[in-house]
């Protein structure tokens, strides 16, 4: 019995040693993978840390840092965000508006900033294509620093910190950051002044479409509608001027966003609406509709753009005693 | 939480650790308890039936086993069966029948009043449905014992990794693996991280980045034939890429555990016949199909004929199982056909291949073969993916259109990718490719990676990791997870 029961305890012993070594082979491996990935990760991360997109909302931090009275703040998404530069008017100026920011965030950021207008200042709520439709905040991690964590809807841990941290492994931030270095490197069709702006002007008529047909099945157009209201209510109650607007597009993109169409996408809202409050539309202007120069794309004003239309804004402002 | 999610993998690593470091006695309470939280956190409202079902199967098992006479198990049998079948009829089935006889009643013009429900499709019950009824045949055909053990066998009803989207499995492969100790093993530790990593990578590399593409094409009013044809083979390499990864994910979550599932795909866009890609495609669901209504179906039938309304009907069974829809039903009814079809005219077939010498040639032969197979498939496919019976034939009318199959209309149809997304795409998708032709050319591409030396070992496995997290794109649910 003795013969047999060494041999098996030495080879339960080995075994376990084997095993032993065989797990701390495997500990080692996955921490030299780690270790490697986590090297080849960090230039990556940094990339997308110091990048023109995931640092968007850098005017607004630095206002955050060292708020300062302001006689203007406008609201609203892209648009509005390439919209106004009012430096040259001398009025001092917050733009809190962000790309594709719903109007959900338009009224958080708001209640967190308008304490900084001054007595009697103007708030400009920018309207545009999507200001009905939109309703997800899909760059939701703009709003981490310059918000607190109690407005971010919906509000995941893992998601904040690893937005904040570690960037790199949103592939969303990484494909912007990219984007943004190969500004270029696009098909030619899709450039922003290919076919004179149309074909711009159609892809984004299709996605503006689409998301306004699942805003109708959701029914959240009304929930819109009713925001843009609060909006000028709580405006009314801080004692705030509320102007809303329309900024100037291309003559292209004018084609597929026509009468009918912002009628049905946002007009006949706006109209049930009856707000007590002036609307500039300025949306076929024939100051902008057909000069590329002052557009980066066809519904985006650029440097030049920007001056001027600012300048009309500050002047119709001044008109209608604004300022 | 899904598959594709950090929380996901950490709510794996902490069951993995605790599994090895409890004694065996305890840990079926572990996985229970595991599989019931990851399913309370996708569906938490669906637990009750989740229990009920189980509870169901369990006692009907055990009825059905202590019957005497064959005549009285089978009478127990089909009662479970058909409750099983009642509540899968009730939640995924109902709102489509109701929609088919109001169209009806409307088109005959009767008054039918029945109103729309509402009715959420619970998470996972055509999966296990399908696995509790192959359990209750087992037993009636004396293949397989009642589990007496309960939490065992709640166990093999709710197993997390396979639950939400197979692979369906039969109890007398998972069910003793359960009560087997597994020790702390290397070789399952590292093939099971291998194989999650590979399903993470196929999933947020290849399935979730063409998603958006091919909903562009299907989700617009007017796309072009080219736009048709191209979004279609796109949606066969997602559909592959989201439902493979699925069950790498699944396979490797549980060899980590030390347990075994079903291999759910074998490479099946190189099937060369549709009866070929139904055994390298969804493998347990055909198998399942196969042992449970094809076979019971063709008992005693003889002639040809039979055999294919057989066949046809096993197929209209897999349409339905997939979706509660028109679309579904014809794709499971173009698949009956082309497999009738194919096996009426295998004769004639071989007798042109001969004609045309192209059997001389066999690896032409073949690729011919996997071409015509793959591109059959793809039809198919428009009818899986069209949201409804109207868009399915217009968008299949452009399919079947010359004009779409022109090489510059191909060529510039791939402008719905934005030029960036085209070139990662791409690249990644060779990477699928390579590994799947080191996979065919040897019986499996990580034995052939463990050969090499270990700068090149690590390299992939670094590759793979560094891809996921920097290119990978996540949030989108699996396809085969909304059946």
């Amino acid at each position: 019995m003795r013969f047999i029961r060494e041999p098996l305890s030495n080879f339960s012993k080995r075994s376990t040693v084997l095993k032993g070594f065989a797990m701390g082979h495997l500990f080692i491996k996955l921490t030299i993978i780690v270790t490697v990935v986590l090297l080849l990760f960090m230039p990556v991360n940094n990339f997308v840390k110091h990048s023109y997109d995931y640092n968007i909302n850098h005017a607004i931090l630095a206002f955050k840092k060292h708020p300062y009275p302001v006689d203007i703040i406008n609201l609203g998404a892209s648009h509005s965000m390439y919209g106004y530069y009012f430096k040259p008017t001398g009025l001092s100026h917050l733009d809190l508006a962000l790309p594709a920011q719903t109007i959900q965030y338009d009224f958080k950021l708001l209640r967190e900033y308008g304490k900084y207008l001054k007595p009697g200042g103007v708030v400009i709520v920018s309207i545009s294509q999507i200001t009905f439709a939109n309703s997800e905040a899909k760059h939701i991690g703009n709003y981490y620093k310059v918000l607190d964590r109690t407005e971010i809807e919906p509000f995941r841990l893992i998601d904040y910190y690893s937005y904040l941290y570690l960037p790199g492994t949103n592939s969303g931030s990484f494909n912007s950051a990219l984007s943004g270095k190969l500004k270029n490197f696009k098909w030619n069709s899709h450039q922003p002044w290919a076919n004179n702006g149309k074909n711009y002007s159609g892809r984004k008529y299709e996605k503006v479409e689409a998301q306004y047909r699942e805003a109708v099945e959701n029914n959240n157009i009304q929930q819109n509608v009713k925001q843009l209201r609060q909006i000028v209510e709580y405006c009314s109650e801080k004692g705030y001027r509320v102007i809303l607007t329309m900024e100037p597009v291309h003559q292209s993109y004018q084609e597929y966003f026509n009468e009918e169409v912002m009628n049905r996408l946002v007009f006949q809202y706006l109209k049930a609406l009856k707000l007590d409050v002036p609307f500039l539309n300025y949306m076929r202007d024939q100051r902008f509709a057909d000069n590329k120069d002052y557009f980066i794309d066809p519904d985006h004003l650029n440097r030049e753009g920007r001056k001027m239309f600012s300048w009309i804004v500050y002047k119709d402002l001044k008109k209608l005693g604004y300022l | 939480m899904t598959f594709i999610s950090i929380e996901f993998l950490l709510f794996f690593a902490i069951i993995v650790f605790t599994y090895y470091l409890i004694p065996h006695r305890l840990r079926w309470i572990l996985l229970l308890a595991a599989s019931y939280i990851f399913y309370a956190i996708l569906s938490i409202q669906f637990i009750p039936l989740l229990l009920a079902s189980t509870a169901l199967t369990y006692f009907t098992g055990i009825i059905i086993e202590k019957q005497e006479t064959k005549k009285q198990k089978k009478k127990v049998m089909l009662v479970g069966i058909s409750v099983l079948l009642f509540f899968l009829g009730w939640f995924k089935y109902f709102n489509f029948v109701n929609d088919s006889l109001r169209a009806i009643a409307k088109y005959m013009n009767w008054n039918y009043t029945v109103p729309y429900q509402e009715i959420v499709l619970p998470l996972a019950i055509s999966f296990y449905t399908f696995q509790a009824v192959g359990y209750l045949v087992d037993i009636y055909y004396g293949k397989q014992k009642a589990e007496r053990h309960y939490g065992y066998f709640s166990i093999f009803f709710a197993f997390f990794p396979q639950l939400v989207a197979g692979p369906i499995e039969r109890a007398r492969k998972l069910l003793p693996q359960f009560k087997v100790e597994h020790s702390l093993n290397y070789e399952n530790l590292n093939y099971g991280m291998k194989r999650i990593a590979w399903g993470f990578f196929k999933k947020t590399l290849i399935a979730d980045r063409l998603a958006p593409i091919v909903s562009s094409v299907f989700d617009s009013p007017n796309p072009t034939g080219s736009q048709i044809v191209l979004a279609t083979i796109l949606f066969s390499v997602q559909l592959f890429a989201d439902f493979s990864a699925c069950s790498d994910i699944a396979i490797g979550c549980a060899r980590m555990l030390g347990i075994n599932l079903t291999e759910n795909f074998k490479q099946p866009h190189f099937a060369v016949s549709i009866s070929d890609f139904w055994s390298r495609w969804h493998i347990t669901l055909s198998t399942w199909l196969r042992d449970y209504i094809f076979f019971p179906l063709c008992k005693g039938k003889k002639k040809r004929s039979e055999i294919y309304l057989a066949i046809v009907i096993t197929f209209l069974v897999s349409g339905i199982w997939h979706g509660a829809a028109w679309t579904f039903v014809l794709w499971g009814l173009i698949h009956g056909f082309y497999r009738v079809f194919g096996d009426y005219t295998k004769h004639f077939r071989e007798k042109v291949a001969s004609f045309i010498q192209l059997d001389r040639s066999p690896v032409l032969h073949k690729w011919v073969k996997i071409a015509i197979t793959f591109l059959l498939v793809c039809f198919s496919r428009v009818f899986f993916r069209s949201d409804s019976v109207t868009h399915a034939f217009e968008n299949a009318q452009l399919f079947l259109t010359i004009n779409s199959w022109r090489p510059s209309g191909i060529v510039k149809a791939f402008e719905i990718f934005p030029l960036l997304d085209l070139v990662i795409f791409v690249f990644f998708f060779i990477i699928v490719q390579l590994f799947q032709y080191i996979e065919r050319k040897n019986a499996s591409t990580w034995k052939w990676l463990a050969q090499r030396s270990i700068f090149a070992r690590f390299a992939f496995y670094i590759f793979i990791i560094v891809s996921v997290l920097i290119f990978g794109v996540s949030g989108n649910g699996f396809v085969y997870g909304g059946f």
